[in-house]
């Protein structure tokens, strides 16, 4: 059984095809890249699979289970973290408060535990413990806004492993950040997904994908038009067709 | 009698249209519940009301009338709201109602807390055919309102800045990008829009014959329940949303005699179309 | 002794705290905006006095009821208005309060324009309390509602609130159930300003709709956002200057709505953050003046 499987899903936005039944799956462990020119549907898929808006058609079974009808919050709950393109951490919260939201995903449910106060040694230990993993300990109080883009990045990072996920979604970790930057973060995505986790990862740098990811989706237009490995998806002439311009 | 019904319905719902479309406008470029539009549409009043004490013309009075508006609406946007775009959302709005408030009191001090007549002669007298009765402030409403709606629908279809003014409200970083000066084009919005609230003041005291200093009280939250019903920033829902709020107070109200506040049909309406269209009678996701 | 004057004086700021601290649960810790929330007060006035005056309660029930009321017709009304566009939210809070002045005037068993007389302040120990000893009452239970703000300010309730204030769809994507934690805010900030309701009614001894419109969810509003949106004094500050300001000059009285006004407009455009923000002129002028005092030399 795939940890995530995608049948035929498409979204519309007023009569706009953005995704046009894409299928593919996702294996535990796994770092899957999903390439493709700007307006390809990529991000859309994302916020489909987080349940930002609901599909047009299609399925998506994670762990076994349907998750088109659930909030994403519920999403999160089952184990799927997300980036965002565009970083949105919480930008007047500190760093440690920052990973402390997606920690209280297990409290949230009940409103007693809610009532709980959020700085329990316990709960700070443990998000200590991700602010180390991924580079931040020096950050740790300060505010999500004054950090380098780099740091915002790696807090969105540190905010989904607190949801404890099975599945993450970084959505073009590397855009904007300098090389070394680049390269360190995608030392931590090799190591998160060492422990097991699924990764899909939207990337414009073709170096960073080819070198982390065994397999490759490529969508264009909201279809998907190639996936295999990444000496079969460089070799693709419907690929190279598509980053090369339809005007040809 | 239903005839005569549909006509004031329709002519109270010309009202609300143009001081809605302005307000729809607003925040389809910007996205500001601009609540202080009211107080330019009673700002529109004052203006109109004391140039006809000076000049004897209603039609320079209209114009007078509108023209303060428009002037005073594109300060308020230079002046107040440009500068609080990167806030949240809440700020422009705060000061929005501030402003509202401040400006209903101003009217009252400088005006008198009475309401003024404003007695005009337009000139285009009565129209009768049978039972059927049109008032010449009837005609004055529809007429103006018609000739004010060709000109914004030939304005936004047919000109270079209408079309620009369109594309902004679609995606105003995009519309930059192709050289389009996105600062003019919400001047000119904020213009056009408001000098439509000037009209509808106008036009609402020489109806009326009363000019007073909290006139805008009601539209301001009516025009917004309104705009929520025509879909928030679409125009063609707006105008729609604007008749059919003015048909069927006049109905309910006039006609069936329920024993309800005129002016929480707008409200009522605006709730039950939110149940079941979420985003409007023209609105899109 | 205190002077009846004074008095009554306190017990009116004592009571708009406790509107400005409840709008500021909804506003200023879920970042939500409510442009009606003088309705909420109105329904725990009327429902406090209705109960007193007509089915014989006595003012130790009826003022709870008038919260629990105030909350549950809160929960109902905000479920549908925060699940729509955060836009619709302000313009459905602004309709509620028009809706809701308007049922109190228009139908015959709230008493009409007249309103309802006949409301007293409590009884204890066989007799009815004095107003310093009312005073002393709200004062207490308002005391009591600021210790629990400060509780759930350190709560995982208190932490979602802060992650739906500053990013509401990224809070969803980090497991914040978005719509459960805005309505309870609101359900809470409702039940607070209905048992401000009940405390107004029992004070005033006789009730208006006039006494729950519109402006009054401006005057609320101009509190909250004069002293600082979302701080926990701020509210309060607010509460007691523009609560003050009208009683002690004459003059002020006469403007109070332009004042209030251009209060509004004035600190949104020049100090967003308000008097005690963190970003305030008074607030950073405080903290260099202690930096100076602990600083070495």
């Amino acid at each position: 059984m795939p940890l995530l499987g995608i049948t035929a899903l498409s979204k519309e936005f007023g009569g706009l095809r953005a995704l046009d039944r894409v299928s593919f799956t996702a294996e535990e462990g796994e770092i899957l890249g999903i390439i493709g020119p700007n307006g390809a549907g990529k991000t859309t898929l994302f916020n489909l699979i987080s349940g930002i808006y609901p599909p047009s058609g299609g399925e998506i079974i994670f762990q076994g289970k349907s998750i088109l009808r659930l909030k994403p919050y519920q999403i999160s709950h089952l184990g799927i973290g997300r980036t965002f393109q565009i970083v949105r951490p919480f930008q007047n919260l500190d760093v440690e408060t920052n990973v402390l939201v997606a920690y209280g995903h297990r409290f949230y449910p009940s409103l007693w535990k809610s009532t709980g106060p959020f700085r329990q040694p316990g709960n700070l230990r443990e998000v200590q413990t991700l602010i180390e993993r991924t580079g931040l300990r020096s950050y740790a109080k300060h505010l999500a806004k004054n950090l380098p883009l780099g740091f915002k990045k790696r807090l969105e990072i540190a905010r989904a492993l607190a949801l404890q996920p099975h599945l993450l979604l970084l959505d073009e970790p590397s855009a904007g950040l300098r090389f070394e930057e680049s390269a360190q973060l995608m030392e931590l995505i090799r190591q998160v997904c060492d422990q097991g986790i699924g990764v899909l990862l939207i990337e414009h740098n073709m170096h960073v994908v080819m070198d982390l990811c065994k397999r490759i989706v490529v969508l264009d237009h909201g279809s998907k038009i190639a996936e295999g490995s990444p000496e079969e998806i460089r070799s693709n002439s419907l690929v190279i067709q598509a980053y090369l311009g339809k005007e040809a | 009698m239903l005839w005569q019904q549909l006509a004031n319905g329709i002519a109270i719902g010309s009202v609300y249209a143009l001081i809605s479309l302005g307000l729809t406008m607003v925040y389809g470029i910007l996205r500001i519940l601009h609540v202080a539009h009211a107080g330019i549409y009673a700002l529109g009043a004052y203006v109109g009301l004391f140039s006809f004490r000076l000049i004897g013309n209603f039609w320079l009075s209209l114009i007078v009338g509108m023209a303060g508006a428009a002037i005073a609406g594109y300060f308020v946007e230079r002046l107040l709201y440009t500068p609080l775009l990167h806030l949240p959302r809440i700020a422009p709005l705060i000061v929005s109602i501030g402003l509202f408030t401040a400006l209903e009191e101003a009217f009252r001090i400088v005006a008198g807390p009475h309401t003024l007549a404003y007695n005009a002669r337009v000139g285009l007298g009565d129209l009768s055919i049978g039972s059927f009765h049109l008032t010449e402030t009837q005609i004055l409403i529809l007429l103006v309102t018609l000739a004010i709606l060709i000109f914004l629908w030939a304005f936004l279809t047919k000109t270079r800045t209408g079309l620009a003014m369109r594309a902004c409200a679609q995606d105003p970083e995009t519309t930059s990008s192709f050289g389009v000066n996105v600062s003019a084009i919400i001047a000119v919005n904020f213009l056009i829009g408001s000098a439509m609230a000037g009209a509808a003041g106008v036009l609402i005291g020489v109806y009326d014959n009363q000019v007073w200093p909290t006139m805008g009280s009601i539209p301001a939250y009516k025009a917004l329940a309104i705009v929520v019903l025509g879909g928030l920033g679409n125009i063609p829902g707006t105008v729609l949303a604007s008749i059919v709020v003015g048909l069927a107070e006049t109905f309910f109200i006039g006609v069936l005699a329920i024993p309800f506040p005129r002016d929480a049909v707008a409200f009522v309406a605006m709730i039950l179309v939110l149940m079941f269209k979420p985003y409007g009678l023209l609105g899109k996701a | 002794m205190i002077s009846g004057y004074l008095v009554t004086i306190l017990i009116t700021i004592v009571i708009y705290a406790m509107l400005a601290h409840s709008l500021n649960i909804i506003t200023g810790h879920a970042g939500q905006i409510s442009l009606g929330h003088a309705a909420f007060f109105g329904i725990g006035a009327y429902t406090s006095a209705m109960l007193y005056t007509e089915a014989g309660f006595p003012f130790w029930t009826s003022v709870p009821l008038a919260a629990v009321v105030a909350g549950i017709v809160g929960a109902l009304l905000g479920v549908p208005c925060l699940r729509v566009r955060d836009d619709f939210l302000a313009i459905t809070t602004m309709g509620i309060n028009f809706v809701v002045e308007a049922i109190f005037l228009y139908i015959p068993f709230f008493g009409g324009a007249m309103g309802i007389g006949g409301i007293n302040l409590p009884k204890w120990f066989g007799r009815e309390m004095t107003k310093p000893e009312y005073f002393f009452l709200i004062l207490v239970v308002f005391v009591f509602f600021l210790l629990l703000d400060r509780q759930l300010g350190r709560s995982w309730i208190g932490l979602a609130w802060a992650s739906i204030r500053e990013d509401e769809q990224a809070a969803g994507a980090m497991g914040v159930d978005v719509v459960r934690f805005k309505v309870l805010a609101f359900i809470l900030g409702s039940a607070i300003a209905g048992l401000a309701g009940g405390f107004y009614a029992h004070f005033l001894t006789f009730i208006m709709p006039q006494n729950f419109g519109f402006g009054q969810s401006i005057v609320i509003l101009s509190m909250v956002v004069f002293g600082g949106i979302g701080t926990r004094w701020g509210p309060i500050a607010g509460a007691i200057i523009l609560g003050v300001l009208p009683e002690i000059s004459r003059p002020i009285m006469e403007y109070r709505t332009l004042i209030y006004g251009v209060l509004l407009l004035g600190m949104m455009r020049f100090q967003p953050g308000g008097l005690l923000g963190p970003e305030s002129i008074l607030s950073k002028t405080f903290q260099r003046t202690i930096y100076r005092l602990v600083s070495p030399e």
